[in-house]
């Protein structure tokens, strides 16, 4: 009743207060314009700037205009970011946009094969996850696409020489890089929007030139990159000799290999990470398991892309010393060596956490337990040698601590630093995880093919046989000198790859129409599993930023190594320390961004807000009483 | 009370952060400032040119990030240099200890030490790009280590020609060397040529710097110690 009173009040006393203040204007406007005017008094103009200090300062302003008039232009060599200063700030958006760029170029990787996989199989759930993937690339692309502009426009403004000097070499690539941009936009939003609405193959088309044009664009980013690391086309001078060889540099195909696999494993944790933080939003049952499932993918993407990645770093390492010796042994033996045991705590970490996962994912399927025996012994595996690869050889101590020891190397630990023991820890890191793999691939299922006995077997004479090649050699590799030492990488390597490749072609077979013993209860995970996940995506990140820090870093004071020397102020290597902090707040700079992305792809699947209003209002009404729920409609009809 | 998972989860990202930063600060710290540019005067002594050597090998030459000296234990990455003078007067047939350690420099893969794969840069060549002085100097160390350093600024080998020698006489206690900063102005003593065949600094030029081996006024601080002692 109140409520009708008032209303009434404000439509009649709205009109009267807008005509009481129309008359008060109109009143105030009329009486100032019947005033009579005045003249000022104004100075007569003969005494007007006559004094002698007033010419004084006609004459200099002319002479600063003249002189601002015949200046020359000059080019400027470096402009200064306030606060941070220019390094770090480019340093923080290049890294942001790599980042981004990763997510981008991983994302259809995988969504692609996942979509194949859909379609052969004609399981609909798997073209529903490659779906819910491709969800996540369509703002992470304008992200990239700005940073990447915003990496450029800074590029100009701060270091605009060098950049002048990048773009003489690199000019023919700039319009390809930029039709191609062109077209991976092209090909995203087709892809994307035009999920459903092709025939399955033209869309498995649209896909494969997704992935096709964001590769090609990667490369020509990639040349231009390594190029300021490993030079070659140009001059001692650095005047350009083939575009074609400054493209087709030492480190050009490497970095090509290393961050295809790299971006595939960061792009799988971080996609992990998006359905773990959505598993843990889940509100019903179905929810759980599908968030589960996409968890899992994303992560067994992650992990299986993760364990070569170290053969690749070994092939880009080979390539930095085969263009520089100098320039390696500054990465593995001068101001970045303790930068590999930072790394070491990172991918041990990395190794620790997959397993982890995996291990508590046996969880999910039933009939478990003859396998969960071997956990305890992958663990002891999996810490032994995480220890071992941390270890640095030399130690931080006092003076006479150095003296009790005899050196800054520890009389036994000091041999664990070496990378005999490196090599063979990483190596044995790698097979205990796949063998966690393999556990799990095995879990709830029987081999029932007639030679299983032998396939048994034969995985595991295999599986002894690299472990035994990797220590042997690990170990040998202390008493020859260090011209044989350096090659026994390459058999460790080989060792562990062939028994990988062979032990999973072989279980493709043992396990074909394998017998069940007990079903994937997808979703049935712990809530700690999902936050492993996160970690690991977290982890990754700052591998990445930490990487690219000593790829980058590694060129110390040349912008283009051995070619164009940094003169500006930041032309020192910082330490480790402030390096790692730097990394860090990109990493959570990225971390935020990315949870808006999440946040900005969970609102495709959020229902109209008319919808949730009317939600809400019916959520209410049952609260305060189930009758009147019932009523609310009729009470409303009367009132209005 | 319940947490909500947004803000576990944002804790997790910066614990896990956090604890990355807090690795990267318990390893050593070394902040690695670009190599000084050197003048050397024309007036050096064979011994000043050795303190000098030292010095060039200790920074700009980057030397001792492969080379050692006097290293008893472990393995070698590349040869130790305690004693390399007296190996050098022997180690090619022909070539003096002079000569085999301007090959080594100029044209390392010439010869390789048996036992140790090739990897020495050029050393007048980008990116360490020693001048040919400077690389007389190092000479000059180099013959310390087993012998007695002959070397002059004048000293000529193959890869190498000096030009006649000055008519000032070194003065007593003058500066060996003066480093400046990238861009700072160093003490008019004659530019140190880059090619063979340039001629090494302008005679008689004027040997008043202030005395000291090594002085690097408005030269950026050396190195930061390294945190290794708690």
């Amino acid at each position: 009743m109140n409520g009708a009173m008032n209303r009434k009040l404000l439509f009649i006393l709205g009109p009267v207060t807008a005509i009481v203040m129309f008359g008060a204007v109109m009143w105030t406007v009329s009486a100032l314009l019947n005033q009579e005017y005045k003249e000022p008094y104004r100075v007569p103009a003969a005494v007007v700037d006559t004094t002698p200090r007033a010419q004084g300062l006609a004459t200099e302003a002319a002479d600063a205009e003249a002189k601002a008039k015949a200046k020359p232009y000059e080019e400027v060599e470096y402009r200064r970011f306030p606060v941070v200063g220019s390094r770090v700030a480019i340093w923080a958006v290049a890294q942001l946009h790599l980042l981004f760029a990763a997510f981008v170029l991983a994302v259809p990787i995988f969504a692609f094969i996942i979509e194949v996989i859909g379609y052969k199989t004609g399981d609909q759930r798997y073209d529903h996850l490659a779906y819910e993937f491709t969800k996540l690339l369509s703002v992470s692309f304008s992200l990239t696409a700005t940073f990447g502009a915003f990496l450029t426009f800074m590029l100009i403004a701060l270091y605009p020489k060098f950049t002048n000097y990048l773009a003489s070499v690199f000019s023919p690539t700039f319009l390809p890089y930029v039709l191609l941009f062109f077209a991976e936009a092209a090909f995203l939003y087709t892809y994307y929007y035009g999920w459903g609405k092709f025939h399955p193959r033209v869309h498995l088309a649209l896909g494969l030139g997704l992935n096709l044009v964001g590769t090609a664009i990667m490369l020509i980013a990639n040349a231009w990159v390594t190029f300021m690391m490993s030079p070659r086309g140009v001059s001692d001078q650095g005047a350009v000799l083939s575009v074609w060889d400054a493209i087709y540099n030492y480190t050009w195909m490497p970095i090509n290999v290393h961050r295809v696999i790299a971006n595939v494993a960061f792009g799988g944790s971080v996609a992990a990470a998006y359905a773990a933080f959505k598993f843990l939003q889940a509100e019903t049952d179905e929810e759980r398991a599908h968030y589960d499932w996409m968890g899992y993918i994303g992560n067994f993407v992650a992990i299986s892309a993760f364990l070569p990645l170290p053969f690749a770093g070994y092939w880009l390492a080979k390539e930095i010393y085969a263009f520089s010796q100098t320039l390696g042994l500054t990465m593995m033996g001068g101001a970045f060596s303790w930068l590999f045991i930072i790394q070491a705590v990172l991918i041990g970490n990395l190794f620790l956490a997959a397993n982890y996962y995996l291990w508590l994912g046996m969880g999910r399927v039933e009939g478990m337990q003859p396998l969960q025996k071997f956990i305890k012994y992958l663990l002891a595996g999996v810490a032994l040698c995480f220890a071992i690869w941390a270890t640095p050889r030399s130690i931080i101590a006092t003076v006479s601590e150095i003296r009790a020891m005899g050196g800054s190397a520890h009389p036994i630990l000091g041999y664990l630093g070496v990378m005999s023991a490196k090599n063979t820890a990483v190596n044995c890191l790698i097979l205990t995880t796949f063998m966690s793999f393999l556990l799990y691939r095995r879990t709830g299922k029987v081999a029932i093919v007639p030679w299983a006995k032998m396939g048994h077997t034969l995985q595991l004479a295999i599986f002894a046989g690299a472990a035994f090649v990797v220590i042997f050699l690990g170990i040998y590799g202390y008493f020859v000198e260090a011209t044989v030492r350096i090659g026994l990488s390459v058999p460790q390597v080989s060792s562990v790859l062939f028994a990988m490749v062979s032990i999973t072609a072989i279980d493709v077979f043992l396990y074909r129409g394998a017998s069940k013993t007990g079903e994937v209860r997808w979703g049935r995970m712990p809530v700690i599993s999902q936050y492993v996940l996160i970690f690991i995506a977290v982890t990754f990140t700052w591998l990445m930023g930490l990487m690219g820090y000593v790829r980058s870093g590694l060129r110390q004071h040349w912008h283009v190594y051995g070619v164009i020397r940094d003169t500006s102020p930041d032309a020192f290597t910082p330490t480790l320390g402030f390096a790692t902090q730097v990394v860090s707040a990109t990493v959570l700079m990225f971390f935020a961004l990315i949870g808006f992305v999440f946040w900005i792809s969970s609102l495709h699947d959020r229902p109209d807000f008319k919808e949730r209003s009317n939600a809400r209002a019916r959520e209410r009404s049952s609260e305060v009483s189930p009758e009147l729920a019932v009523d609310m409609p009729a009470a409303r009809t009367q009132t209005s | 009370m319940r947490i909500p998972h947004t803000l576990r989860v944002g804790t997790l990202v910066i614990a896990a952060t956090s604890f990355y930063t807090y690795v990267g600060q318990m390893v050593p710290q070394k902040e690695v400032q670009p190599p000084q540019e050197t003048v050397i005067r024309a007036d050096l002594t064979t011994a000043d040119m050795a303190k000098v050597g030292r010095e060039i090998m200790d920074s700009k030459g980057l030397c001792f990030t492969c080379h050692t000296i006097g290293k008893t234990e472990g393995p070698l990455r590349f040869p130790d240099l305690a004693g390399v003078d007296e190996r050098a007067k022997t180690r090619v047939a022909g070539l003096s200890d002079i000569e085999y350690f301007a090959q080594t420099l100029y044209e390392p893969n010439a010869f390789v030490v048996p036992g140790f794969n090739p990897g020495m840069p050029v050393i007048n060549k980008p990116p360490i790009g020693l001048t040919d002085q400077e690389i007389l100097c190092v000479i000059a160390y180099l013959q310390t280590l087993g012998g007695t350093p002959t070397v002059t600024l004048q000293t000529s080998h193959h890869y190498y020609t000096a030009p006649a020698a000055p008519g000032a006489a070194p003065a007593a206690g003058a500066a060996p060397v003066q480093a400046v900063a990238p861009g700072g102005a160093p003490a008019p003593v004659g530019t140190p040529p880059t090619s063979p065949g340039t001629p090494a600094g302008a005679p008689g030029a004027p040997a008043a710097a202030p005395p000291g081996p090594a002085a690097t006024p408005g030269a950026p601080a050396p190195a930061a110690p390294a945190r290794g002692t708690r």
